[in-house]
């Protein structure tokens, strides 16, 4: 009887931690496995997650550099209010594509970015980078240092994330997100293409929320 | 002071030359700088943390358009040398250039074009936009006494 009790008491345990781990894994992230990922002309397959519910009639494709002061701006100026009207409501979701052309820092930080989303901490990471970012681009705000000490901000596994970031494992990811926002047209970062059920619409730069609202909302 | 200003703007030629300098200028640079959007649609937007980069272009916009037409009046009333007005040039493009080299479309095509040594040109641009700006409207009110005081010699004005 003690025997059976025990038995059952670890598959209830079992049970109950499996469930507490994939509630508390159950953020709106995203891990792309779908090899041939598009929004509308762009392959994003090499791109973030994404963000929010991947079955939204919308998606934001956005290209960024983590060292990008415009960036900066939208991501503290705009990107809270598409998030709260947009993206957790369902009616759109984000992909980031990496344009990472300002400095030597900026294509290993992007590298680093995928390195935390192999430890499903792709957007913990991003948000970090950009809650960080520092005015001189190459200044050492984002050398590999600084990567690692995000990483290990974020409790990831350092002995995983140091030898993918060390390896240059994310390298040709990186460069090929680089050739989609070239051969897309984008001449600067942020670039944007909102990919709506009918098409898709450039927004060049870190406009305001208004702009999106006005291109967005006809979308839905 | 006044006496020098009022007798350049008397002629509306460089009234108006000081109004065509001061609009193209401001309005370039605030494109330049994501201040104003043309596409998809016209909008003007000053996020937070970035004002004062929006007063140093209205400050540098607002001396070009005074100092400039100024040293033409000089050169074109006076037949004066054209050294003076070097100043003024200067200043102007400094501090356009300043804010012209960043994440958008300018700094891309430089980087694009030059590799590395555009990407050590537009970061150093980047970097030290704020202090080129201040550097560039030093540059302008120096030019600017300068001008003063030669138009109060050459044309005899008493302050």
């Amino acid at each position: 009887m003690n025997k059976k009790a025990v038995i059952l008491g670890v598959i209830v345990i079992a049970i109950v931690a499996g469930i507490a781990a994939s509630v508390s894994s159950s953020t709106s992230e995203t891990v792309n496995l779908d090899m041939g990922r598009t929004h509308g002309t762009i392959s994003t397959v090499m791109g973030s997650a994404i963000l929010g519910d991947p079955s939204a009639p919308i998606t934001i494709v956005e290209f960024g550099d983590y060292q990008c002061h415009q960036c900066y701006n939208w991501f503290h100026n705009t990107k809270p209010a598409i998030t709260r009207d947009y993206i957790e409501t369902g009616k759109a979701n984000l992909v980031f594509v990496d344009l990472a052309f300002l400095g030597n820092d900026s294509p290993k930080a992007a590298q680093a970015s995928y390195c935390a989303e192999d430890q499903g901490m792709y957007w913990d990471y991003h948000d970090i980078l950009y809650n960080s970012q520092e005015p001189k681009i190459d200044g050492g705000w984002a050398n590999s240092e600084r990567l690692k000490a995000f990483a290990f901000s974020l409790g990831l596994d350092m002995e995983l994330f140091e030898s993918c970031l060390d390896s240059g494992k994310y390298s040709k990811r990186v460069q090929y997100n680089i050739q989609q926002a070239r051969d897309h047209g984008v001449r600067g970062t942020p670039g944007f293409f909102i990919v709506g059920p009918d098409g898709q619409q450039q927004i060049s730069g870190a406009q305001p929320f208004s702009v999106f609202k006005q291109i967005m909302d006809p979308m839905i | 002071m006044i006496q020098s200003i009022k007798l350049v703007f008397s002629n509306f030629i460089y009234v108006l030359l000081s109004a065509i300098i001061f609009v193209s200028m401001m309005i370039g640079l605030l494109i330049m700088s994501e201040y104003i959007f043309l596409a998809p649609y016209i909008v003007s937007h000053l996020p937070s943390g970035t004002e004062l980069g929006f007063v140093l272009i209205l400050t540098l916009s607002a001396l070009s358009a005074l100092v400039i037409p100024m040293n033409i009046f000089r050169i074109n009333i006076l037949k004066s040398s054209k050294q003076k007005m070097s100043g003024g040039v200067v200043g102007s493009i400094i501090g356009a250039v300043a804010g012209a080299c960043s994440c958008g479309p300018v700094g891309f095509a430089v980087i694009s074009t030059f590799g590395s040594v555009g990407a050590t040109a537009t970061a150093f641009l980047t970097n030290y936009e704020i202090p080129i700006r201040i550097m560039a409207i030093a540059i302008l009110v120096v030019t600017y006494f300068t001008t003063i005081k030669s138009l109060k010699l050459e044309c005899n004005i008493n302050s």
